[in-house]
This record gives structure tokens, C-alpha cells and sequence, in this order.
């Protein structure tokens, strides 16, 4: 088997499919890339077994045909080259690999593509089409509030909740929570399903923003449809906490201020906190925000007074400021709207202007203060 | 250049009760362990030499030397001893960092006795404890208290050691392994799979692989075996919290198992605390799997639980809410935190959402 294709459109498939490739998979044959040819169609396929991603692209060929290519090597070898076609000639009894570009011949070992584990494929499932761009924003929005504990398996993933025309996002490890509805969903369907955090992250970086996106699922898998591209991901089988119930529905002590001022005074205030809590206080009464931190073992100590509305009885209340931080940092409105009840309960952050077609509400847990 | 000093009295209690007691000295003698289920707190060096060892339990101690004596701690007493060298350390330096009753750091960099050489100070403190005390210490000089912790480990009893700059990196080249300080009996097999058996062959792997085999712990490992250690000598140390962990010589696979460990494990820790009147607001189990995964699971309270029955029931709760998901544990631990005498430092507890 022989084909040619362009080094520099080779190159960016490979880069796209890459990022599913694990860095210690179960079997050799998953650090290779799978390239199968039919009809002049080259399929490269990768895979750490949990997600897979696909994606085609013409090339011009002599025969169909398969073989796995070593990532690395390969993925090296056309970095390393300017721009050219180049040509594959795939020895189908020993699977070697031989890439001729205008400066040479490149040699390396291929193994046999029908080894490559099977990749499931989107069998009988519903399926919703959204813009990439609102996938993309969802993804951003929800992402950096999953877990790394391996314990709680299905807070290591986004929930998705697909409701006919409204789609929503949740994702919490336990310390505070996102949720990202967005309508306006051609859909007729309605279910639920978990996608692992590593899948979202590569597809984040996958998908461009004027793509549209073809999501479907099955019992175990979902799958996206976009451009040139598929990908598979293993869904997380685990029940999905009951969120709505930790959603407070009577906090009556609402905090309006600029979410600009709110962030960089955190962000000043952070510095001086003790590094492994990153604890700051907010001393709230009516018309008077006071943000402060200490870190004792250091002397270090700061506090700033913040213009701000005030509804409600004088608070003090304590928050871990890199997740407030990274709260405000996904919100895009000019103003911000914080709803507490006490300082043990957890509070509610929203977006003063709406965007259209999109929800979003994030909560908080306090840190208990000590005295 | 720092010049640090880490003080370590020897066999601390089995010594004191054998300075107390003349009809002891010159025979093996374990603090605790008496009891059933018992271990021993403290050996003398004549017990050492049956290789009877501290955290032993005491049917062991006793089948490896059987003329061991037990006898009782005196806690009272140790801490009468405690007190007074730490006088002692301050007369050089307030710079103390004392790490339990009978081990401190001591930063002499700038002393009050102008002396330059902490050698030197590391000799009048061992001699003024042996006058004030009637009881030996060790001693290890160096630049940072990585090597100092283990240099006084080098010539123990009753000696010194110092490691000075130019032969830091030589000196950790030789150690075995199992001698860093940090590396447990269990790390050190697992290096020695790798055939990592001194210093020099730890050395030999990057960073990124130690990282990937020993996650976090294997950037330490990368560092201290290049001598490097920036943490400073912490007089305001406070204890964060009390615990109590044991590793299992089999792993434990039933539950009913685990929760008799637990609740020994959440009595120790409420023994301490009692002793201490230091009683916190959260408690956490640790859970070790076989495959040396390691889990912590933790529940926080308004007040400080100060009930026995209450921290085994958490325990006992938080296992349950957990144990489907990990089968079985080589370690179990049970620690609690958020203490009434670390509040001072100010530091709060994040919630968790109740799901």
C-alpha cells in the first residue's frame, strides 16, 4: 500500500487525534496512530481505550488498506518537516513503514492495524446537533469545578442533561458547584449522562467554534460529530449526586458588586492568605465590603474595603479564594450577585445581566472560620 | 549558608525511666507494650540489640528478647525532661522547632552566644544535657534539616555528626536508601525493585520519573537527594493535627475487620487528645489500598467532637459511605483536625455540600 499526502494536513490531524493517546497505555499498539485507507480516504484513529478520536482526510492512494504507526516517531518526523508531500509505502507482510519526502527516506516499524482494539461506534442512539461554540462555552464554564478524586468517580466528569430543548451542565467536587443550562436545543429527546473530564478537555481543544457539533449517546458511550473529526468517550458509570438538593432556595442576603473589582481585590487579598487554605473573610454589612486575609505563620496580613450593595443582615463569612477566583473568572456579566444565608451554608454566585439563551448559577461552600 | 542542628535524645523514655529506676539500667527495657494488644513506645539500646523496636507489639518484643522488662510510661516525667532542654536550646537560639517531647531543629545560623561554629554548639548542648539531665542526646550539623535529621542518626548514641557542604552530595550518594529520611520501609522496596539502592542510583532517574512512579513524594525525592531542602526552622510549629495510622501485614478485606481497627486506631487518637484537652472539629479516615492508593475522607463538625463514641461512629460511617468503592485496605488511619489549639493560627475548615 502506497499513499501521498501533505505533511502540514497530515501533521494537524495527527496533533487533533493525539491528545487522546494515554502516556502509559495497556497495550504497545495504543501509542500508535491507526491509519486505515479506503477509497482514498485515509481514517486516523487513536485511542487510550476510555476515548477515542477520529478523524479523515483525502489523501492519494494506490490500494485500501491498514497499518499502526508509532505516534511519536511519526508525530516527530513531520514537525520536523517544511511543509511538502510526502509518501507512505506500507510493507503489507512485516507492516514497515517507509515515508519519503524531498529530502529522504524515513524507515520505522508499523504492526498490524488489525490488532488495534475495536472503537465503538455510534449504534442506534439518540442524537442532539448544537453550535460548537455553545458546547465550547459550556465545557469552559463547567469544567474547573469536577473532582480529582477517583473516589467519587461521577464528580470526575460533566454531567449532561438533556432535556428536549435545554441542555445542562453540572459539574461540583463537593466544594462548589456549576450549573450551565443553555436552550434554544433542537431535541427530542431527553436523558442523562456523564462525560469524564479528560474527554471534555480534549474536545474543548478539538472543536472550532464554527463547527457544528452531532452529540450522541448510547448506554456506555457518547459520541461527537464535528467537522472532519469523531469522538468516542467511555461515559462514567455512576449515579450523578442529587445537585438540585444542595441548591439553596432561601438565602435572603444578596451582595451585588463589579466582578472586575470583586476579582483583582481577591486576587491582591489571596496573596496574603496561607497558602495551602488560600482562606479570606468577607466582612459584609450594608453599603461596606471588607476583604481580609492572614497567613500567621508568616505575618502577612491584608484588607481592602470594596464599594458594593448590600441586602441583608452584617455577615462575616470565609471563602478558599482560588475557588471564588476561578468562579468569577467563567462569568462574563459586568456585575455579579452573591446570595448567602449563613456563614456555614453555602452561597450562591449569578451574573447580574443574563446572556441570552444561557443559564448559569455556581455555589460555594464556605470555609468554617475558626473563632 | 544555614548551619542547623536536629537534637535527638537516646531511647528517650526507655532512658529516663532507667536513669529513674537504678535496678534497670544495663538491662532491656520497653516503655509500654505490657498490655495484650500493646506496643512498645520506647526500647533501651540493650532491647535494641534483641532488635526489639518502637511501634513493636509487645508479644513480639517479648518472643525476640525474652528478658525484656515493661514498664509503665511516665508522660509527667518526660515532659518535665522535655521542657528542660528545650531551656537549654533556647539559651542559643529561639529558633526551636521541636518536632515531638525528644527531637528538635534548632537554627544557629545567627546564636546568642556569637559562636560560629554550631559543631561547637552542638557540643556544649549535648554536654549541658547530659549534666542537666543525666541523659545522652545526639546530634547532626548541617546547612539544611534534611541532612541535619539524618547526620544525627550517623554516630547515635550518645554522638554527633556533620555533614558540611562539600560533602553533602558524596554523603547521600553512599546513604542506602532506606536511610533517607522520608523513605519508609515500603518506598524503599518498591526502589529497590527499581534497583534504586543508594543515593547515587536515585540520583541517576529524572524528575519526571520519579514523579510518575511516587507522584508528589517523587519530586522530594529528587531534591533531597541533591541536598536540596529550603523548609526553615518553624519555632511556631502547632500541631495541625492528632493522628494514628497502622499498615496491616495482610490487607484487610472485611469490613467488620476494618471498624474493629478503626475504632482501636480512633481510641488512641482520643486518648491523645484527651491527654491534651486539644479536641478538633473534623475527623478523617485515611484508606490505603493494595495497589497504594490513598483515599481520605473527612466529616466537619460545629463543635469539637470530644466523645470517644462519636469519632468511632463517624468513622465507622465515613467507611461505609466509602468501602464499596476500594474492597480492601493495606493501611487504615483515623486523624482529627481543626483543633482547638491550632485555631489560633486562624485557619477555618472548608464545608462540603452534603449530597
Amino acid at each position: 500500500m502506497k499513499f501521498s499526502v501533505s505533511s502540514s494536513e497530515l501533521l494537524k490531524q495527527l496533533q487533533v487525534a493525539n491528545g487522546s493517546i494515554g502516556s502509559n497505555p495497556v497495550l504497545p499498539i495504543l501509542e500508535d496512530f491507526l491509519f486505515t485507507i479506503s477509497d482514498n480516504k485515509l481514517t486516523i484513529t487513536a485511542s487510550d481505550l476510555d476515548t477515542t478520536i477520529t478523524t479523515t482526510m483525502d489523501v492519494m492512494s494506490d490500494s485500501d488498506g491498514t497499518v499502526a504507526i508509532p505516534a511519536k516517531i511519526l508525530l516527530d518526523t513531520l514537525k520536523a518537516l517544511p511543509q511538502q508531500p510526502i509518501t507512505f509505502t506500507i510493507n503489507e507482510n512485516n507492516f514497515g513503514v517507509e515515508i519519503t519526502s524531498a529530502y529522504g527516506k524515513y524507515r520505522l516499524a508499523g504492526e498490524n492495524g488489525q490488532d488495534f482494539p475495536a472503537i465503538p461506534q455510534a449504534d442506534e442512539v439518540d442524537s442532539i446537533v448544537l453550535p460548537a461554540s455553545s458546547l465550547i462555552q459550556g465545557v469552559n464554564k463547567t469544567l474547573f469545578a469536577t473532582s480529582n478524586d477517583e473516589l467519587r468517580l461521577a464528580m470526575m466528569g460533566v454531567y449532561f442533561q438533556v432535556d428536549f430543548n435545554k441542555l445542562t451542565m453540572v459539574a461540583t467536587d463537593a466544594h462548589k458547584l456549576v450549573r450551565y443550562t443553555f436552550t434554544n436545543l433542537g431535541s427530542e429527546v431527553s436523558t442523562s449522562f456523564i462525560v469524564p473530564k479528560k474527554a471534555l478537555n480534549l474536545l474543548k481543544n478539538a472543536l472550532d467554534s464554527k463547527d457544528e457539533v452531532k452529540m450522541s449517546f448510547n448506554k456506555a458511550n457518547a459520541f461527537f460529530e464535528f467537522g472532519n473529526t469523531q469522538m468516542a468517550c467511555r461515559l462514567i458509570d455512576s449515579r450523578y449526586p442529587d445537585y438540585n438538593a444542595v441548591i439553596p432556595v432561601d438565602n435572603p442576603n444578596t451582595l451585588t458588586l463589579s466582578r472586575a473589582d470583586f476579582a483583582s481585590s481577591m486576587r491582591r487579598i489571596a496573596i496574603y492568605a496561607n497558602k495551602t487554605t488560600n482562606q479570606v473573610i468577607l466582612n459584609i454589612t450594608p453599603g461596606n465590603l471588607t476583604i481580609s486575609a492572614q497567613d500567621l505563620d508568616f505575618s502577612n496580613e491584608a484588607t481592602e474595603k470594596l464599594a458594593c450593595t448590600y441586602d441583608g443582615d452584617g455577615l462575616t463569612i470565609g471563602y478558599n479564594a482560588k475557588f471564588v477566583l476561578e468562579m468569577l473568572n467563567v462569568l462574563e456579566s459586568d456585575e455579579v450577585k452573591l446570595e448567602l444565608s449563613t456563614p456555614t451554608r453555602a452561597s450562591i454566585l449569578l451574573p447580574v445581566e443574563d446572556v441570552p439563551g444561557e443559564d448559569i448559577l455556581m455555589l460555594v461552600m464556605p470555609v468554617m472560620l475558626s473563632n | 549558608m544555614r548551619k542547623i542542628i536536629h537534637i535527638d535524645m537516646d531511647a528517650f523514655f526507655a532512658s529516663v525511666e532507667q536513669r529513674d529506676n537504678p535496678e534497670l539500667r544495663g538491662r532491656p527495657v520497653a516503655v509500654g507494650g505490657g498490655g495484650i494488644r500493646g506496643v512498645v513506645a520506647s526500647a533501651s539500646y540493650e532491647a535494641r540489640k534483641y532488635g526489639v523496636r518502637s511501634a513493636m507489639p509487645g508479644a513480639t518484643a517479648k518472643r525476640l528478647c525474652p528478658d525484656l522488662i515493661f514498664v509503665k510510661s511516665h508522660f509527667d516525667v518526660y515532659k518535665t525532661v522535655s521542657q528542660q532542654i528545650r531551656d537549654i536550646f533556647h539559651d542559643y537560639t529561639d529558633l526551636v522547632e521541636p518536632l515531638s517531647l525528644d527531637e528538635a531543629y534548632l537554627d544557629v545560623t545567627e546564636n546568642k552566644k556569637n559562636l560560629n561554629s554550631a559543631t561547637l554548639i552542638a557540643q556544649e548542648i549535648r554536654q549541658r544535657i547530659e549534666v542537666e539531665t543525666g541523659l545522652t542526646a545526639s546530634a547532626g550539623i548541617s546547612f539544611n534539616k534534611f541532612l541535619a535529621k539524618i547526620a544525627s542518626d550517623v554516630n547515635k548514641p550518645n554522638g554527633m555528626k556533620v555533614i558540611l557542604p562539600e560533602e553533602a552530595l558524596d554523603f547521600l550518594e553512599k546513604l542506602p536508601i532506606e536511610k533517607f529520611h522520608g523513605i519508609g520501609q515500603v518506598t524503599a522496596r518498591r526502589m529497590h525493585e527499581l534497583s534504586i539502592f543508594t543515593g547515587a542510583d536515585l540520583k541517576k532517574r529524572s524528575e519526571h520519573e520519579l514523579q510518575q512512579i511516587f507522584g508528589k513524594a517523587g519530586r522530594h525525592y529528587y531534591r533531597i537527594v541533591r541536598a536540596e531542602d529550603e523548609r526553615e526552622v518553624n519555632p511556631h510549629r502547632i500541631r495541625k493535627s492528632i493522628g494514628s495510622e497502622r499498615t496491616f501485614n495482610e490487607d484487610l478485606h472485611d469490613p467488620a475487620e476494618m471498624k474493629a481497627r478503626l475504632s482501636d486506631l480512633a481510641g488512641q487518637v482520643h486518648e491523645y487528645a484527651a491527654r491534651n484537652n486539644n479536641f478538633g472539629r473534623t475527623v478523617t479516615i485515611k484508606l490505603k489500598t493494595p495497589d497504594f492508593r490513598q483515599f481520605t475522607r473527612s466529616r466537619t463538625f460545629p463543635q469539637d467532637v470530644t466523645q470517644l463514641e462519636q469519632i468511632i461512629q463517624v468513622v465507622h460511617e465515613l467507611l461505609d459511605q466509602n468501602i464499596a468503592e476500594i474492597g480492601a485496605v493495606r493501611l487504615l488511619g483515623v486523624t482529627i483536625s481543626g483543633l482547638r489549639l491550632d485555631r489560633q493560627s486562624g485557619i477555618g475548615v472548608q464545608l462540603e455540600f452534603e449530597f
